[in-house]
């Protein structure tokens, strides 16, 4: 489904924590926490938000949830198709962060 | 002043089941999740086609909430915007759509179709080209229809 398609804001942020978390896995508390670091609580993932985003992922094969054994706290990893769109949006933001920098929208203010 | 942040379709229809499949075949439709009754009834199921959502439920008679079939018709037309709407015409009729108006180049610079699903709901099927300016589709736009 997702063939090169961009990602949305959400699903890349989801993307971006599985591949913060170790063996790029995180369960959904740990991704709505990563995200409200990350973005310095400016994005907060709601839990419904994040369900149907990682029911997406799972159905585009960007992400997996893992079997586990307590199905309050679920497990889910980043696919390599996942990291590849991640990637893909991560090199898109870049390009677009280095025209921001270039167009002085990322200036520190002067000292007054 | 609040602001609207999202505008959801939410359409009724004769069997749940059966539009779940058509909108899965016909245009990638996947289940987000469902709410279903302690009797069993499905109240309604969300689903995500594309970056939007969709919301499809039986219908309720007595809430006067009812599929197209029932009413003889529908008032709204539901447009998807699509890299390649021949290809999702396709998919549509062979998941059992009717066409209505087949895929072709308009004068607004869309390449642009109408199917009819199996419950009756209408859709188009566009490109999203952009490439006229809102005085170039004004002076392509027809006379009358």
């Amino acid at each position: 489904m997702s063939d090169g398609n961009p990602l949305t804001p959400a699903a890349f942020q989801v993307l971006l924590a599985l591949a913060a978390g170790p063996g790029g896995r995180a369960h959904g508390y740990g991704i709505m926490g990563f995200v409200a670091e990350v973005t310095g609580g400016e994005v907060q993932l709601g839990p419904g938000t994040l369900y149907r985003t990682l029911t997406r992922l799972a159905a585009d094969g960007l992400a997996e949830e893992l079997p586990g054994e307590d199905s309050r706290r679920r497990y889910y990893r980043i696919t390599p198709a996942g990291r590849a769109a991640a990637s893909r949006e991560a090199s898109l933001l870049r390009r677009l962060v280095a025209a921001a920098g270039d167009a002085g929208l990322l200036a520190r203010p002067e000292s007054a | 002043m609040s602001r609207p942040v999202g505008l959801v379709p939410h359409l009724f229809v004769k069997d749940v089941e059966t539009a779940l499949s058509f909108y899965g075949r016909a245009f990638g439709a996947v289940e987000l999740f469902r709410t279903v009754l302690p009797d069993g009834t499905v109240l309604f199921v969300e689903l995500a086609v594309g970056d939007a959502r969709l919301l499809v439920s039986q219908e309720i008679a007595a809430l006067d909430a009812l599929a197209p079939s029932t009413i003889g018709g529908t008032p709204l037309l539901l447009t998807l915007e699509t890299p390649d709407p021949d290809d999702l015409a396709r998919r549509a009729v062979f998941a059992g759509a009717t066409v209505e108006a087949p895929v072709t180049e308009m004068f607004f610079g869309e390449r642009y179709g109408r199917v009819v699903d199996p419950d009756g709901h209408r859709w188009a099927l566009t490109t999203k080209r952009e490439q006229y300016t809102p005085e170039d589709i004004d002076a392509r736009k027809p006379h009358e229809v």
